[in-house]
């Protein structure tokens, strides 16, 4: 009853005010402000012993600057998870020229337990981390590490654009409808559950050593070497795998990609991590990731780990440049098409599938033209 | 006519005399009846006769009672007999007493066994799992069955969002079933989705530390 009355009452207090619940705020100098806000239905419930808060906002926001936005990463955090927990959306592949208006949208639930007191100001607050201009400068605190995954974005949909364009003029149009998944929505998206720990775990009995295999892509500047994990069941710990600079420049950071491969012989792209590292020509190096990851189907059930398989997914280099692997690079890394797939959808590349599957071959040639 | 012709006209009747004798009459018809007793012979002689059989009766009342208690020789025996007599009452006392508190217990036992049965199955339902699992950890710390662990970040996906949880309150940033799932950092898990409405390409993180 005193929960239910609760309730009523902070339900009552959303109605007087929305910015309680959600707060936007850009600084003055920004090349992005707010044009309009609107927080849509909101609904707060009890779910166990926490009130279940579902915020579903659309931000339409201005570009007040002079460049042309490529993407941008919007900050959103929760006074009730700060300093520990935060999020972020992220729009790239966008082309905002100076003065247009376009659209974000941020659909998120916050679970506070009751014992938690609100403090002043909004449960939520989004703000700008980063956005990032045609030119490849950028502005904003990034405080998420957003420029350098907006910049990868950003080269990816170039290389992306330029290699259907090239398919598009060459008239290889059997070649195109595949790469774009012949106008068809993705009926088996790779669909992975995921939990990352930090926590300090026991070694089990269960643990087996495995070997780290490599997925090489020719022109890479760092290569794989060798490698090492922990697997349990369902989980692999500390994975660590010996990288070598085959460059001639310095480089300062190492995108690492895992791809784990299930009892039944399939292999997922699992993601990549981001890791910052001096490294000379001809040095070698360790990478190592101290967490946890357990994997699950999307149906909850434990997923069996297999085998495990490491990838330079990009490089960059301490003069501020950044490697992505070609489109050649890719088809010559493995022989598996369902792999090969995995590793060459870049998010431009899924957003002009989409396009090519509503407006068919010519909207996808409009939209290359207007943007190459 | 005399006051003694008036009183001999109306003779009292042989009930209300023989309550006269037994001092049963109200007080008005007794003053009554004994002015005309001191008129009468008759009625006087019928006055006397009831006093001497009532003297007898009582006599003999009397001589029976005295006679019964006579017969009363054995005192011991009726002792034990009255002792028995409370004992037999007594026990029988003890047991329906016995039965009634076991049925109470009985019944007070199903109602508590339903209360639980129902909080469990409210608690199955209601409270999330991963809250479950924080509270019984808790309970396993508090008894020194469990080491306690540093509380941390978790990242993790489910089918309609991602989500960190972080000191107690978890933040789920949502997207379609669609959404390709994966690990973006160290500490970060990323969804990547195309915009049903805007037809942009999305792509959320949540980051723990």
């Amino acid at each position: 009853m005193g929960w239910a009355a609760l309730l009523a009452a902070i339900l009552c207090g959303a109605a007087q005010a929305d910015d309680q619940w959600l707060r936007v705020g850009f600084a003055r100098d920004s090349p992005v402000l707010l044009v309009s806000f609107s927080l849509g239905p909101t609904t707060a419930r009890v779910r166990g012993m926490s009130m279940a808060l579902d915020l579903h906002a659309s931000l339409a926001l201005r570009n007040t600057g002079s460049k042309t936005i490529s993407g941008l990463t919007l900050r959103v955090e929760a006074q009730d998870l700060t300093p520990s927990g935060r999020g972020s959306v992220t729009v790239p592949s966008l082309s905002v020229q100076p003065g247009e208006v376009f659209p974000v949208r941020i659909d998120m639930e916050l679970l506070r337990p009751f014992s938690v007191a609100k403090s002043e100001g909004a449960l939520v607050q989004v703000s700008l981390d980063c956005a990032l201009f045609n030119d490849l400068s950028a502005y904003g605190p990034d405080s998420l590490g957003s420029r350098r995954a907006l910049t990868v974005y950003e080269l990816e949909a170039r290389r992306d654009r330029r290699y259907l364009a090239t398919l598009l003029q060459t008239k290889r149009l059997a070649q195109l409808r595949e790469e774009l998944n012949f106008g068809l929505p993705d009926f088996s998206p790779q669909q992975l559950g995921l939990e990352l720990l930090h926590e300090p775990r026991a070694i089990s009995r269960r643990e087996q050593p495995v070997n780290v295999g490599a997925v090489s892509f020719p022109s890479s500047p760092v290569q794989t070497m060798s490698g090492a994990a922990r697997v349990a069941g369902n989980e692999v710990r500390g994975p660590q795998i010996d990288v070598r600079n085959t460059s001639q420049k310095i480089v300062s950071s190492i995108d690492m990609g895992w791809i784990v491969r299930d009892d039944r012989g399939r292999d997922f792209v699992a993601g990549s991590v981001p890791t910052r590292m001096q490294l000379g020509p001809v040095q070698t190096a360790t990478m190592s990731e101290p967490g946890t990851l357990r994997f699950s189907r999307p149906t909850g059930q434990p997923m069996v780990i297999d085998a495990l398989m490491a990838f330079v997914s990009d490089v960059e280099f301490a003069d501020g440049k950044l490697w992505i692997p070609s489109r050649t690079d890719i088809d010559e890394a493995t022989n598996d098409p369902m792999l090969r797939r995995a590793l060459g959808t870049s998010p431009e590349q899924q957003r002009l599938a989409e396009i090519y599957r509503r407006k068919g071959i010519t909207g996808l040639a409009e939209e290359l033209h207007r943007l190459n | 006519m005399t006051l003694a012709e008036l009183h001999n006209a109306v003779h009292p009747r042989l009930e209300t005399l023989a309550l006269y004798v037994t001092g049963d009459l109200p007080w008005r018809l007794r003053w009554r009846t004994g002015v005309h007793l001191k008129y009468c012979a008759g009625c006087e002689q019928q006055v006397l006769l009831f006093r001497s059989a009532r003297m007898e009766f009582k006599h003999e009342a009397e001589t029976q009672t005295l006679t019964a208690f006579e017969a009363i020789v054995d005192w011991t025996r009726l002792e034990r007999e009255m002792l028995g007599n409370i004992a037999v009452g007594l026990a029988a006392a003890r047991c329906i007493e016995k039965v009634g508190r076991t049925r109470a217990l009985f019944s007070k036992g199903a109602f508590a066994t339903a209360l639980l049965a129902l909080f469990i199955a409210g608690w199955a339902t209601h409270i999330p799992k991963e809250q479950t699992a924080h509270l019984t950890s808790s309970l396993r710390s508090l008894f020194g069955l469990e080491r306690a662990q540093a509380t941390g970040t978790v990242l993790q996906t489910t089918q309609d969002g991602i989500a960190v949880r972080a000191q107690g309150a978890t933040l789920t940033i949502m997207h379609p079933r669609s959404a390709v799932v994966s690990v973006s950092g160290a500490s970060a898990v990323e969804a990547r989705y195309v915009d049903e409405e805007t037809g942009q390409v999305t792509i959320t993180n949540v980051y723990g530390q």
